[in-house]
């Protein structure tokens, strides 16, 4: 700033006025030399600063020309313009009609590969906005065929990005949404559509025209062939207008998609059917256009081209400048094949999305969410799930949030209109459900993180609600009082819902690939204890709502699992039992061949056991999930376990004869059929594993036994191995 | 931020050495930062500009150590202190060892020395951040205590996710309760 101001100096040749003209208070002033005396003192590694900077502030700091740090410095052109007039993209590409239409399929091609990768979660400006064309809408509108795909392109990735930016992904979208100066709605979306019809139509009958002889061509028809080479024509046609068409169907499918309360899913599964289609006659083409490509390619996997040429009018490097101010990133394009099955399963997700039969049970929801996650979907179909089951505030954009709340918890219908919603706790309550959906959309790193801080926030309100009760009713059992029936069910919904997502928050770790070998006795252990709460408040919600809530408000934590009742268990109950034999059998294993040594832990010279099992389940034990559970109970439970018993306890026997017994109550259901399938070879396996393991005896050192997860996403399978 | 990523390691070719040879030296002055910067600009993926290196090695250079070998440097760990949230957290920021010179325990050594520091300064945890994909580094952080807390996706530069790793140091208070047989706790 110092420099700027040298109007005074009488010596300067040059005059130049100060941008900010001085003021009452203040006054420019040369420091040159205050700050050439300064850099005398300064040694090597000293840094000048204001107080409101310092060394943490300074690591913000990239450096330039440093090609790790610096993303705008491998850049081909200075500017757009430069290359434009440099010739990088042409319009029209070619003079040659031939030439021209090869090109523009690749350029097609290329961007499909682009708009992938963007998905896949980098930078748009980077990927599909490195294509020079998409930079100036108006320089493409003399050529009606580019100038048409580039604006559904674009009007494509404005529908993709909000939605994204409207579901709030948050790590994920970072990346994806940063759209700063690129030239994303230039068109508008209402014109992109008529455009592409017209072209497509223009294709269609040049097809026509290909396929009769030219001399009765003439006749029929007065129609300008596509490009020159008659022999040509037909693949040309064939390979642009599905090209063409798969563009047309997945922007309707976005747009159907958005549709408010679900409204045009049907509609967007026609335009799945036809997308998948359409990526059908893309892959039959490319023989053809590889063929037709000037230099005869082979078969490449990394070609982001049918063809096997490289596209023109695209450079990565001249978009760098509107990346966020950090380095840059490494972006690989996917190649052509790749991009398509990228698509295929995109359309797979929309479809299971678009089939979901939005059913008013918030239960039915979560469990839809839960099995969707199984498939692994990215980031676009998730946002749009979330999407649909949030909207205003109610399941689907139908459903208030309390009328789901009162019916799982098993309330009459008459409480869905009770003044009780109007209470804070159930505004809040409310609130934390339509997180919960959210949350759940998410991808299972974020997802795990946000559902264990949502537990303590779940048993906050589950204390305040407690309170109201008592507060309410004092201790006077009130069975007739509607109001005493909302807390009393929501009351003991709500712990199930907690036990529910603490269930999940534990075995999405195994997902994740958070859990070493050593810890698997611990988390096996954990899951066991928090099954049994789930199948314990999940059978009391049942009772409840079937009317017979009065008689287990008090019982001991095992009388569940031993089937000690006087009444009925549900299918849901025992489908949850069969799981508790197994986690229990899994921990109880895992802490024989611990006592055995046959596990050895590692010694840490910092830490035991006892901080591990703190780190591992610190929110849950903040939270008090379960109550009164700590490291010395669980050093407890275990500390006895030994092969000669466990053999005795027939843990894993149970657990498969129950799947095995339930399979006949869930033939409708095949996810559960398939979970307890599941269920059932894993703990046979385990079982036999654990027959042997007591048959050689687990101190022969020629043993050697491993967990693998191949069988169940989360039930390990043990290995036993003689070397 | 990151550790050298020792998976590729049984095809590198060893230097045969003791390793009562290396030595192990605290963070000494300016003179040291080339040597850090060098060996990490060269191992690790993310770049770092200087300024993140002397916001280390300023603050807090009791807490990176450098490991020489006939004068070379071969191994260097850079690390920092200070609250976060209610807890007074050490974080490894940096952990490097060339290649001839890994599978020997000098990266334990170097991190051990630094974790230590930590705990003598008050600390309550150590975290850091490291490759999912790195399996040496996690084998090394797994022998010394740190459980995989959480998995940051896509958190490098590179678009590969990261695991934050967690040590929590024992308390006075957890260990009334008998810990006999595992509580090798500290030296």
């Amino acid at each position: 700033m110092a420099a700027l101001d040298r109007a005074n100096e009488p010596q300067t040749p040059v005059q130049l006025r100060p941008r900010i003209p001085s003021g009452d208070n203040s006054v420019w002033a040369d420091v040159s030399p205050l700050l050439h005396a300064a850099c005398q003192d300064l040694q090597e590694g000293d840094l000048i600063h204001g107080d409101n900077f310092n060394l943490y502030a300074a690591m913000s700091a990239l450096e330039i020309m440093d090609p790790k740090m610096d993303s705008g410095m491998a850049s081909t052109y200075y500017s757009l313009d430069e290359a434009i007039e440099k010739g990088a993209a042409p319009v029209p590409i070619s003079a040659d009609k031939t030439t021209d239409v090869r090109c523009i399929i690749d350029i097609m091609d290329h961007l499909l590969a682009c708009e992938a990768t963007w998905h896949k979660g980098h930078s748009l400006a980077q990927t599909v906005y490195s294509c020079l064309y998409l930079l100036r809408p108006e320089r493409t509108s003399s050529h009606v065929l580019l100038h048409s795909y580039c604006q559904v392109i674009r009007a494509t990735c404005k529908a993709v990005l909000s939605v994204v930016a409207d579901a709030r992904t948050h790590e994920e979208e970072d990346l994806f949404v940063m759209a700063y100066g690129l030239p994303l709605s230039g068109d508008g979306k209402e014109r992109c559509l008529p455009l592409l019809n017209a072209v497509e139509e223009t294709i269609c009958r040049q097809l026509r025209a290909s396929k009769t002889s030219s001399s009765k061509r003439r006749v029929s028809e007065d129609i300008e062939p596509l490009q020159n080479n008659p022999d040509l024509e037909e693949g040309y046609c064939k390979a642009l207008l599905c090209r063409l068409r798969f563009r047309k169907h997945f922007y309707h499918l976005l747009m159907s998609m958005k549709r408010p309360q679900g409204g045009g899913l049907e509609l967007a599964r026609e335009h799945i059917a036809s997308c998948i289609s359409e990526i059908g006659h893309i892959r039959k083409s490319s023989d053809f256009l590889r063929a037709s490509a000037p230099e005869m390619s082979e078969k490449n996997v990394e070609n982001t081209t049918a063809s096997g040429c490289q596209p023109i009018g695209f450079d990565a490097s001249l978009n760098s400048r509107l990346s966020a101010p950090t380095p840059p990133r490494a972006i690989k394009i996917f190649c052509l094949e790749k991009a398509l099955e990228y698509f295929v399963k995109l359309l797979h997700d929309l479809d299971v999305i678009c089939s979901y039969s939005l059913d008013p049970s918030l239960e039915a929801a979560l469990l839809f969410v839960v099995k969707f996650q199984k498939s692994q979907p990215d980031l676009i179909s998730r946002a749009h799930l979330q999407l649909l089951l949030v909207q205003n505030g109610k399941l689907f954009g139908r459903y208030p949030m309390f009328s789901m709340i009162t019916r799982a918890a098993g309330l009459p219908e008459a409480a869905e209109n009770h003044e009780f919603q109007k209470n804070q706790l159930m505004v809040q309550l409310e609130q934390m459900v339509i997180n919960l959906l959210k949350i759940i959309c998410t991808n299972a790193a974020w997802q795990r993180r946000k559902l264990g801080k949502m537990l303590q926030d779940l048993r906050v309100i589950h204390v305040q609600l407690e309170l109201a009760f008592k507060k309410e009713f004092g201790n006077t059992s009130n069975n007739e009082n509607i109001g005493f029936k909302i807390f009393q069910h929501i009351l003991v919904w709500l712990e199930e819902q907690t036990y529910w997502i603490a269930f999940r928050f534990l075995t999405v770790g195994f997902e994740l690939e958070l859990y070493a070998d050593h810890d698997y006795c611990m988390v096996y252990w954990y899951i066991y204890i928090v099954l049994i709460n789930l199948a314990e408040k999940k059978h009391l919600r049942i009772a409840m709502s079937s009317g017979a809530g009065k008689k287990k408000t008090k019982k001991k934590r095992d009388s569940l699992k031993d089937g000690g009742m006087n009444y009925q268990i549900s299918d849901a109950v025992k489908f949850l039992q069969s799981q508790i034999y197994l986690a229990e059998g899994l921990g109880m294993m895992l802490a024989a061949l611990r006592n055995e040594c046959k596990i050895v832990p590692p010694q840490s010279p910092f830490s035991t056991e006892h901080e591990i099992f703190i780190q591992q389940f610190d929110l849950l034990l903040k939270a008090c999930l379960p109550e009164s559970i700590s490291y010395q109970t669980y050093k407890e439970s275990t500390a006895q376990a030994n092969f000669s018993t466990l053999a005795m306890c027939d843990y894993f026997k149970v657990a498969h004869k129950m799947a095995k017994e339930l399979k006949g109550n869930f033939a409708n259901d095949p996810d559960t059929m398939a979970e307890l399938g599941r269920i059932e070879q894993v703990a046979e396996r385990n079982n036999i594993a654990l027959t042997v393991i007591s048959r050689l005896g687990s101190a022969d050192p020629s043993m050697k036994i491993s967990f693998t997860l191949c069988h169940h996403p989360f039930f390990a399978t043990a290995i036993v191995k003689r070397s | 931020m990151e550790t050298t990523n020792n998976k590729d390691e049984p095809e590198i070719c060893k230097l045969d050495f003791n390793d009562s040879d290396i030595e192990y030296i605290s963070y000494g002055g300016e003179h040291h930062l080339p040597l850090i910067m060098n060996l990490v600009d060269e191992e690790l993926s993310e770049p770092y500009s200087i300024f993140t290196y002397r916001y280390f090695v300023y603050l807090w250079p009791h807490l990176s150590f450098l490991a020489f070998h006939k004068g070379r440097c071969v191994g260097t760990v850079v690390c920092k202190m200070g609250e976060h949230r209610n807890t007074f957290r050490g974080y490894i920021a940096m952990l490097v060892v060339i290649k001839p010179y890994r599978g020997r325990g000098i990266a334990t050594e170097l991190v051990t020395r630094s974790i230590k520091v930590m705990m003598e300064s008050g600390c309550d945890e150590v975290t850091l951040e490291a490759e999912v994909t790195n399996i040496g580094a996690l084998a090394l952080y797994g022998r010394l205590g740190f459980i995989r807390a959480k998995r940051l996706f896509h958190y490098y530069l590179n678009g590969v996710d990261a695991f934050r790793l967690k040590l929590l140091f024992p308390r006075p208070e957890m260990h009334t309760h008998s810990d006999h047989g595992d509580s090798q706790i500290l030296e």
